[in-house]
């Protein structure tokens, strides 16, 4: 059966670091796939994710187990890339997931989707930083609204209304681009 | 209408099927009535659906074990955190192995066994004696009532200096001895 969170973290603060490395192998997929989302950069994800699990090691000493590790980490992680959004926020078109079709093998419809899909993931780029983090912690990591005010450090309340706002706000710009397409 | 705004807050939740079954049919009931209210759901939910369809972000094969291994290295040259003492003492006092909020009669516990420790070990006239500067914090023993500053310190990790804290209290004026 596999250790707790909180027995490997105990684990850990007791002199056994090396069982880091199983908190390390529990989430990093998690956390690859919120850093990807935030940045969408292969290279840039790779590094904050590595960011995040080194803070969380170095801290860990004042986790107070108020929350669950994971949604500590998240906290920490998420932090991280709005820090570094704000740091390097890109002036360049966005890569959309390095799915971008080859016109010569594929049809017109994928095309077009992928069109769609760019379009959708630049409005996302385009939100306020806490709207879009919450919007990636619900749809892409399928976090409840609770959690989600835990990792910002919110009301509930905000978490819900950010994620409403988020939504209608990508709607009226997707609208506004087809209504000028 | 008038009740649409109260209706347009719970529309997410309506989308993502978060609502009572009453509150669910009370909502889709106004739907079917508010042509407003409609297309406002019908475009929420279908922002929500391009939003799921966008292709996850592809990790190479062989990846994460790399990730792992990277973590790994970048740790080994940090410093080991350690649980700090009186975290260690509560979590004995509570009878619990496993990290968890301390309760405020733990934390009080381990207060007491500080001021314990501070009155039985004072010496009746105090010989002067060097106090580590970091252990002056403030006007008096304050820094055992704060926990959260208490865990900063990590010298309190060391009994033997945690002994020297009624050096600590002020001889005459209830001011702690200056450092030069």
């Amino acid at each position: 059966m596999s250790q707790s969170d909180f027995e490997v973290i105990r684990r850990v603060l007791h002199g056994e670091t090396a069982a880091f490395e199983l908190l390390v192998r529990r989430y990093q997929q998690t956390i690859l796939r919120l850093t990807q989302r935030m940045t969408r950069n292969v290279e840039d994800a790779e590094d904050l994710a590595q960011d995040a699990f080194v803070q969380a090691y170095r801290s860990l000493a004042s986790f107070h187990g108020q929350s669950s590790f994971s949604t500590w980490l998240y906290r920490i992680a998420v932090n991280l890339c709005l820090n570094h959004r704000r740091a390097t926020r890109r002036e360049d078109p966005m890569e959309v997931n390095g799915n971008v079709p080859d016109a010569r093998e594929d049809s017109l419809a994928r095309l077009l989707a992928a069109e769609r899909d760019r379009a959708l993931a630049a409005a996302i780029e385009e939100l306020p930083p806490q709207q879009r983090a919450t919007l990636t912690l619900r749809v892409y990591q399928g976090l409840g609204h609770r959690e989600i005010a835990e990792i910002l450090d919110c009301a509930e309340g905000t978490a819900k209304a950010n994620y409403f706002h988020a939504i209608r706000t990508l709607h009226r710009k997707l609208d506004a681009r087809r209504s000028s397409d | 209408m008038k009740s649409c705004e109260g209706i347009r807050d719970r529309l997410m939740d309506l989308i993502e099927g978060e609502l009572t079954a009453g509150e669910h049919q009370r909502l889709e009931a106004h739907l079917a009535q508010c042509p407003e209210c409609c297309r406002e759901a019908r475009a929420l939910r279908e922002t929500l659906a391009r939003l799921r369809s966008l292709p996850e972000p592809a990790v190479p094969d062989g990846f994460l074990d790399g990730f792992s291994a990277a973590v790994q290295r970048r740790i080994s040259a940090e410093t080991p955190p350690r649980v700090v003492l009186w975290r260690r003492v509560a979590a004995w006092l509570s009878g619990r192995s496993s990290l968890r909020p301390v309760p405020a009669l733990s934390a009080a516990a381990v207060l007491g066994l500080l001021l314990v420790i501070g009155l039985v070990r004072t010496p009746r006239a105090p010989q002067p004696s060097p106090v580590p500067e970091v252990l002056v914090v403030g006007e008096t023993l304050s820094i055992a009532q704060n926990l959260d500053v208490l865990e900063q310190f990590d010298i309190l990790e060391d009994l033997d200096l945690l002994e020297q804290l009624p050096l600590l209290q002020a001889p005459e004026n209830g001011r702690p001895p200056k450092m030069g």
